[in-house]
């Protein structure tokens, strides 16, 4: 018994060491958890979270559409279509035989441009934004590993370059750079949303983690656009400026009752679906941008000025002599003698001295006050980027060469949409409209700046200018009444002023009235420096005036006012 | 004792109902998902074909196949006659 106690003390002897030394163990090791317990929880908490975050949430963007851009008729201008970007990751790139050749054939890169792509650094580079589906799913067919496509937008416009200068273009950040897409881009673009999402180990999305922000899509524009009309607009400006070798030309035509802009075209034009590496000189809407001495299509203004004042009536006579006409060191040319003529002929033979003989009856106060009553030197209202109001100096600062000059069209500038404009009170019993591009934008009243007489006197004479022996025979159109107005300015060159006979550049314009019965529509044409043939506003401007309005009149349905009906049957019986 | 074991049954049914309620809301997310990803992938579908019928029924397109292929052309002036 006593050996068995011994025994136990033995063995309690080496017991407390083994247990004192596995406490030490045990300690030690729990010293080393809690340490690093310690590191990854204490020290190391953020990188771990982030890591683990990582593996199991992302963060996604949810995708704002852009809104729509539609004609009057709802029929698309500009879009966002889906395409791909081409992504590229250089550390995991591997290309088979031939391969490289292929994918840069499909990408319209140089092989160059590609290997210099490879090269870089970076873990992920787009290798091209952008890409049409069909192209895409090429590259995809490559099976190349480091290669992968995204999804992506485009801003897509099917008209092309017949509405490029209206819509105007948005760039890859999808923001817009340029026409109605850079004016209204708060509007059209949105707010794009995002969520954090929770994935499982097969990449499923599981649950929505965060505070989800709903993509806000943005909202469509309608504009008063007629894409029929503006087509025809578009191949009518186009066929008489390559046929007359011109510069370029601008065309609108506006709905004369509520001002708004049926077309508003420019040539040469440009394509928004191309991506542009030099900035073209004719991506402005040059409508919109750009004055020029109106030339004689301001008379029926200066004649309205002296009709409302009393000053003259639809038949006094005014001699014009002999063609040559000079006022202080200023000489007053016609292109032909006309001798003593009514104020009626005066605007059918476009008599520069006949109106400047008026506008002496007139103070420049006066005569000032008309041109801005009638929106010269002012905007339009049409709400566009860019939008010019033309140069009308003060009156008191014209001298009395400006005072004549400005009767007919020189000394001031305009706008061909200012132009338009103009007329609006000729074809609105004596009010102006504002123009209008959008069709949301409510409709305001028209102001008064001429009487009633007045404006239907007026518009009863530039009907003489579309018939015979008129400026504008070519812009008559069979069955209907016309009224309408023609210019050919010369052109003003910085340094060389208006040049010598033979080397002059001119503005050939029209600006037109139909039916002159019950006015519907007013068109605005310029045609800058005609060199073939003629460079008449009349015989240049006029006849799209009469392709344009004749389309819209048949398209609207506007019913005949012609009295030449009877006439036109008459010929076609004799040619029968 | 009876009551603590018919407790813990109890705890254990229910902890087993909230996995199962858990599992099938993530099932059902991840539906929802899918469908949200098909309405967005019509949509961009029906974005991009009333791309192509604006393109298909431009004027230029039109009037370019009725030249060509249908021989339409606009009448001339001595091929117009005006009726009263």
């Amino acid at each position: 018994m006593r050996k068995k106690i011994k025994k136990n003390h033995e063995f309690f002897e080496l017991s407390k060491f083994r247990r004192r030394f596995m406490l030490l163990v045990l300690l030690t090791l729990f010293f080393i958890l809690f340490s690093r317990a310690f590191f990854l929880q204490g020290m190391q908490k953020d990188f771990l979270q982030k890591e683990g975050f990582e593996r199991s949430n992302r963060n996604i963007k949810l995708y704002a559409y852009r809104g729509k851009i539609y004609d009057r008729n709802n029929q698309i201008l500009a879009a966002s279509e889906t395409v791909r970007s081409i992504t590229l990751e250089p550390n995991r790139v591997k290309f088979k035989n031939g391969d490289k050749k292929k994918l840069a054939n499909l990408l319209g890169i140089k092989i160059k441009s590609l290997n210099k792509k490879l090269k870089t650094k970076k873990n992920h580079i787009y290798l091209k934004r952008k890409v049409d589906l069909e192209i895409a799913s090429k590259i995809l067919a490559l099976q190349i590993s480091g290669i992968s496509t995204e999804k992506d937008y485009r801003r897509s416009y099917p008209d092309q370059e017949i509405s490029a200068h209206v819509v105007g273009f948005a760039g890859n950040d999808g923001n817009g750079l340029e026409g109605v897409e850079y004016k209204k881009n708060d509007y059209l673009s949105g707010t794009q949303g995002y969520k954090t999402i929770l994935i499982d180990r097969r990449g499923r999305v599981v649950d929505n983690l965060s505070e989800v922000r709903v993509p806000v899509d943005g909202k469509d524009v309608h504009l008063t656009i007629d894409k029929r009309l503006q087509h025809i607009a578009f191949q009518s400006l186009k066929k008489t400026i390559n046929d007359s070798e011109a510069i370029s030309g601008s065309a609108i035509l506006i709905d004369s009752k509520t001002g708004e802009i049926l077309t508003m075209v420019n040539y040469p034009s440009f394509n928004p679906n191309e991506r542009m590496r030099k900035r073209s000189p004719f991506v402005k809407n040059r409508v919109i941008t750009d004055a020029f001495e109106p030339g004689s299509t301001l008379k029926p203004i200066s004649i309205a000025a002296a009709l409302e004042k009393k000053v003259v009536s639809v038949n006094t006579k005014i001699d014009t002599g002999n063609g040559f006409y000079k006022v202080g060191r200023t000489q007053i040319t016609d292109t032909k003698p006309h001798g003593i003529i009514s104020v009626k002929e005066i605007l059918q033979t476009s008599s520069n001295i006949g109106v400047t003989k008026i506008a002496e009856k007139l103070s420049k106060k006066y005569l000032w006050q008309t041109y801005s009553n009638f929106g010269i030197g002012n905007l339009t209202g049409v709400n566009f980027p860019g939008e010019s109001k033309g140069v009308m100096r003060d009156y008191s600062l014209w001298k009395e060469r400006d005072h004549f000059s400005a009767s007919y069209g020189y000394s001031v500038s305009t706008t061909i949409a200012q132009l338009a404009r103009a007329y609006t009170p000729f074809a609105n019993k004596g009010e102006i409209k504002n123009l209008r591009l959008y069709k949301g934008d409510p409709t305001k009243i028209g102001q008064r700046v001429l009487s009633i007489k007045t404006s239907e006197a007026v518009l009863k004479i530039m009907e003489s200018v579309t018939e015979e022996g008129g400026t504008a025979i070519q812009a008559s159109i069979p069955g209907y009444r016309v009224a309408g107005k023609t210019g050919t300015a010369r052109q003003f060159i910085k340094g060389v002023g208006y040049g010598k006979p033979g080397e002059r550049k001119y503005n050939a314009s029209f600006v037109g009235i139909a039916p002159a019965s019950n006015p519907k529509f007013i068109m605005a044409i310029t045609i800058e420096d005609p060199s073939k043939g003629s460079n008449y506003g009349g015989v240049v401007a006029g006849p799209i005036f009469r392709r344009v309005v004749s389309e819209a009149l048949k398209i609207y349905s506007i019913p005949q006012d012609g009295i030449e009906i009877k006439a036109e049957i008459d010929n076609d019986k004799k040619e029968i | 004792m009876k009551l603590n074991l018919i407790l813990f049954s109890l705890l254990i049914i229910f902890a087993l109902v909230k996995i199962n309620a858990h599992h099938l809301y993530r099932v059902n997310h991840h539906s929802l998902e899918i469908e949200k990803r098909k309405t967005i992938e019509l949509k961009d579908e029906q974005n991009q074909l009333l791309i192509q019928e604006s393109s298909k029924s431009g004027n230029g397109r039109i009037s370019e196949y009725a030249k060509s292929k249908l021989k339409m052309n606009p009448p001339e002036k001595k091929q117009k006659r005006m009726v009263k």
